[in-house]
């Protein structure tokens, strides 16, 4: 028995080895690096060096802020809009459903920096195709790059319409899994549509719903593309600044390092406890 | 407590026509079994009488009304599907309520239908579970008791028993004579497996490919079939089929020749055959006896002997090539590898097999 798992190591070797290094070690080095003063060379120990300033320092809190409140808003509507899309998917009502489930999938195969570039042009001051709407119906246009709560919205907007599809589909398959003969007994129970809905498929949806909700937490704590290339790192004036975007420009711009790690491992913290809180929410009972 | 009638029912599936003009009556508190080979359309048949498939053509009556565009919850009936259908993220006892309480039924009167249903099927000690801590037969009572609870006119059961094991499902069809005993409604219920048939009918209603071949009591069917698929449907083993030659008529009856040269005679009443046309003699192999205390005598050569134990089965085969089977009791089995016995009683069917009789 000892014998064969030292021989189970052994092949195992070349694995664990290359996962220690690519891997494991990242994930401990960047813990490691946040514990020091990266401002300066030599790097020193300083363990209250980053976390102190990050407890402190506003732009963290902005940007934590801007982060959370896109989440609260982004997350429930795109959830929403993905059921009701993998409904409308699954009605046997649908013609050509296999086209429009490439069209609900095509947002996340297109390139970010396209999707990128057509949005800003789409929600453009003068020539875009949603101030042209607004003004045909009448309403005044709206300069969506300089103020912050129609920039957040842009944000939310083109989050939602690139990752609603992707959510869609996981959750059709979700619908797919509940047998039909469940909703003839329904049926025959004269129980309406509506309530079928309610009663028998979000009920039996609700894992693959957490599940989703959890994927799309984790996305967009991490949100990063729509802020650097929509609004133009975080514009107007950090208002869309996200904490993505802060740990780049502290990293990559400031090369301080060891504040950029210790922003990277308070997202990943936020992200693990908001889905715990979430899986605790939606437990089932007993 | 209603009588369900189908008048020249017809389905179509697109261009494809399933049941061709279905006519059944189904009398107030009868037991009805429709029966036939897969896909013969039976669960089509049932599902339209429930109102989950519409009608293509004919008529569907309930209690003397035509329900054609009554929604299937008006119809008064209920189904317990082949596959259960509970709802599985409900308790027992909320799938047994589920019904009722979304149709805001008074709290004290589900109560009382629950608990009578659960009684019914003692399944009371289950009430808290969710389907999947059940077994197959208790998933099955639930389902039941489902349909109980609805207090339906009529029970329509789609191959309840299917997926139960063998023990299990003689258990549950004892209990489903019971509970229509007790209950006393209209049931309509659909199985491929004649055995179910033949012990849970009042009647039977004998399907191939949308067609009613036979309807009738059990015992009827078997002893006095209308064609040789019922004939061979019916009964198990099955009966067995040689193919015979007319020779003539007499006025004891038609005389025809087996393909081993075998001569039988049979009384007709019917319009007899042209002498050289090809029938099939049908004979069931509880039918044969000891050679020569039969209408006529055949001999065969024993591939194989089943014992069951009281009574046998040899599967044998004639000089001509036919497969026959021969029932026997266990004393009686020979012990030479050829026999010869005669065919006590015998069917005729014509070349289409309707019966000659
Ligand atoms: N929705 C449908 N669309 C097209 N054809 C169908 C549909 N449902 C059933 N059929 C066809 O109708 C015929 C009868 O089907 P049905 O399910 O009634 O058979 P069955 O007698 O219940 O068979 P089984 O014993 O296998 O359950 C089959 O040939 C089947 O292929
Ligand atoms: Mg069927």
């Amino acid at each position: 028995m000892r014998y064969q798992n030292a021989t189970a190591y052994r092949f195992l070797a070349p694995y664990l080895l290359i996962f220690s290094i690519f891997w494991l070690w990242p994930i401990i080095g960047s813990f490691l690096i946040s514990f020091q003063a990266t401002r300066t060379v030599p790097w020193r120990f300083a363990p209250t060096f980053n976390w102190g300033r990050l407890i402190g320092d506003p732009a963290f809190f902005n940007a934590l802020k801007n982060t959370l409140l896109i989440l609260v808003i982004q997350v429930p509507v795109m959830i929403t809009l993905a059921i009701v899309m993998a409904v409308l998917l699954n009605s046997p009502l649908l013609k050509a459903r296999g086209l429009f489930r490439f069209a609900f999938f095509a947002p996340v195969v297109v390139g970010e920096v396209a999707y990128s570039a057509v949005f800003r042009l789409m929600f453009n001051l003068d020539y875009g195709i949603i101030n042209k709407l607004l003004n045909s119906v009448g309403l005044p246009r709206i300069d969506w790059f300089s103020n912050v709560t129609p920039a957040m919205a842009v944000i939310i907007i083109a989050v939602t319409w690139r990752w609603a599809g992707y959510n869609a589909i996981i959750l059709l398959a979700g619908l797919q899994s509940i047998p039909q003969d469940v909703y003839e007994a329904a049926t025959l129970d004269r129980v309406s549509k509506l309530k079928q809905f309610f009663y028998i498929t979000l009920p039996l949806l609700k894992p693959i719903i957490v599940f989703c909700a959890v994927l799309s937490i984790i996305g967009t704590m991490q949100l990063f593309t729509e802020p650097f290339l929509i609004t133009e790192r975080g514009g107007p004036g950090g208002g869309t600044e996200t904490l993505g975007l802060l740990l780049y420009r502290q990293g990559f711009r400031s090369l301080n390092f060891g504040y950029a790690s210790a922003i990277a491992y308070t997202m990943a913290g936020l992200a693990i406890a908001i889905s715990l809180v979430q899986l605790w929410l939606t437990r089932d009972p007993k | 407590m209603a009588a369900v009638t189908l008048k020249n029912v017809v389905k179509r599936f697109g261009g494809f026509q399933i049941i061709h003009g279905a006519d059944i009556d189904v009398n107030d508190g009868e037991f009805v079994v429709f029966v036939g080979p897969s896909g013969c359309g039976k669960s089509t048949l049932l599902r339209m009488i429930a109102g989950l498939e519409d009608i293509s053509g004919g008529e569907i009556a309930i209690g003397g009304k035509v329900v054609n565009d009554v929604e299937p919850a008006d119809r008064g009936i209920a189904m317990v599907f082949q596959s259960y259908a509970l709802y599985p993220h409900m308790s027992v006892e909320q799938n047994l309520s589920f019904g009722l309480r979304m149709n805001g039924n008074p709290k004290a009167d589900t109560e009382r239908r629950v608990k009578r249903a659960s009684e019914i099927l003692r399944i009371a000690e289950l009430m808290k579970r969710r389907p999947r801590q059940l077994s197959g037969g208790q998933r099955q009572r639930v389902a039941i008791g489902r349909a109980i609870v609805r207090e339906p006119q009529v029970f329509l059961f789609d191959e309840p028993l299917s997926n139960l094991d063998a023990e299990l499902r003689v258990q549950m069809r004892v209990e489903i004579s019971r509970l229509h005993k007790e209950l006393g409604v209209t049931m309509i219920y659909v199985t491929h497996d004649q055995t179910e048939a033949m012990t849970l009918a009042d009647r039977i209603v004998v399907l191939r490919d949308g067609y009613v071949e036979q309807i009738g009591r059990p015992l009827d069917l078997y002893s006095d079939p209308d064609n040789q698929f019922v004939a061979g449907f019916v009964g198990s083993p099955k009966m067995n089929f040689i193919k015979a030659r007319v020779l003539g008529h007499s006025a004891s009856g038609v005389t025809v020749e087996l393909a081993g040269g075998t001569r039988l005679t049979q009384p007709l009443n019917g319009p007899v055959p042209e002498p050289g046309s090809k029938v099939v003699v049908g004979v069931r192999p509880e039918h044969f006896g000891h050679a020569g205390k039969g209408d006529a005598d055949l001999s065969v050569t024993i591939d194989v002997v089943e014992h069951l134990g009281g009574t046998s089965f040899l599967y044998t085969r004639t000089a001509a090539g036919d497969d026959i089977v021969i029932q026997r009791d266990a004393a009686e089995v020979p012990d030479a590898p050829e026999i010869t016995v005669s065919i006590r009683k015998s069917y005729l069917f014509d070349d289409n097999g309707r019966r000659l009789r």
